[in-house]
């Protein structure tokens, strides 16, 4: 976590557990309802079809009956290697919802999660995610310069929040 | 909020242009004229001056009314905002990871004493999802889902001092 300011969108962590019950527990939605949640929430709607092209549709309800529904797309799935997704936000019914606080912008996050064997028997798991522009998103669509986006946006981040630290002293 | 959700929205959209992306990284190594700025990426004052106007607009660049000759200048503050945007996913991943550590952990424990395996154990402790009936069964689940979690006894509190390193 020492990282955190030079790369804000990568979360690396190792797990005292296998590869192979990591997976299983990170891909079968009784296993997700478990864990996949803020504190503070607790899962109320979970339906998985796990294959590319398929996708985790869940509904979370946090305090004051506050409910957030998320959905996951599978763009790439490795198993038990790597899993890269697409993430947005959610209706009740598996639309596809807007975050309150931008609506426009960004529809998605790109999502590339990966597992690999610790030195120490356990598995490090890292995340990581960037704004992926969305097909309707229309705000976006004035240059018509969608190619390399995607690529372009880990980096770029990256780079423009070591500049904000220096800027910061 | 509306002006702020507003601004949020714009800045994500002039980030999402790589020669935007690719002014701003010159911008951020100090000021520089328009002209100079074009240079590089090989297109007209005119279309340089266009991508300029996106980012003025979205509060990222500040220039003066003399494009020409007057140098341009980063301006942090949108770019502050849509990282911390982009933080809101750090917090729900690592809440998220938090439990997982702590649920990983108490299957484990459990397949060991009990001789249960992980299959087992989630079907004992999970409760039916059922799309049809997860939403009007609600009270129903949530005595389940407190029961669930009083079973996993206390690595949940716990958690966040086990964070990896």
């Amino acid at each position: 976590m020492s990282n955190t300011a030079l790369s804000p969108f990568v979360i690396t962590r190792e797990f005292r557990a296998p590869r192979a019950l990591l997976w299983q527990v990170q891909t079968q939605a009784q296993h997700l309802q478990h864990w996949l949640s803020p504190e503070g929430f607790h899962t109320i709607h979970a339906d998985m079809d796990f294959r590319v092209g398929g996708r985790y549709h869940y509904g979370l309800e946090g305090p004051n009956g506050l409910q957030m529904w998320g959905l996951q797309q599978f763009l790439e799935i490795v198993p038990e290697r790597k899993i890269v997704h697409l993430q947005s936000f959610s209706t009740p019914e598996g639309g596809l919802g807007r975050h309150p606080m931008a609506p426009a912008w960004p529809a998605y996050m790109h999502v590339t999660a990966t597992w690999e064997d610790s030195a120490n028997g356990g598995t490090i798991h890292t995340i990581s995610w960037q704004p992926h522009e969305s097909d309707d998103a229309g705000i976006a669509t004035f240059d018509g310069a969608r190619d390399g986006m995607n690529a372009g946006f880990a980096g770029t981040f990256a780079k423009l929040d070591a500049y904000l630290v220096k800027l910061q002293g | 909020m509306n002006r702020h959700s507003d601004a949020l929205s714009v800045t994500f959209a002039a980030l999402a242009d790589p020669t935007r992306r690719a002014m701003l990284l010159r911008l951020s190594q100090g000021e520089i004229s328009v002209s100079a700025l074009a240079e590089p990426f090989q297109m007209s004052l005119p279309a340089a001056t266009k991508h300029l106007r996106v980012l003025e607009h979205a509060g990222l660049v500040q220039k003066s009314r003399d494009a020409q000759r007057r140098p341009c200048r980063i301006n942090a503050e949108p770019l502050k905002q849509a990282t911390d945007w982009m933080a809101q996913y750090r917090q729900f991943w690592e809440g998220s990871l938090d439990r997982l550590d702590a649920y990983l952990q108490q299957l484990q424990a459990a397949e060991k004493s009990q001789d249960s395996d992980v299959e087992a154990l989630s079907a004992k402790s999970s409760v039916n999802l059922n799309p049809a009936t997860d939403i009007t069964n609600k009270p129903a689940f949530k005595s389940a889902a407190k029961k669930t979690r009083s079973q996993k006894h206390t690595t949940s509190k716990s958690a966040p001092e086990r964070k990896a390193p």
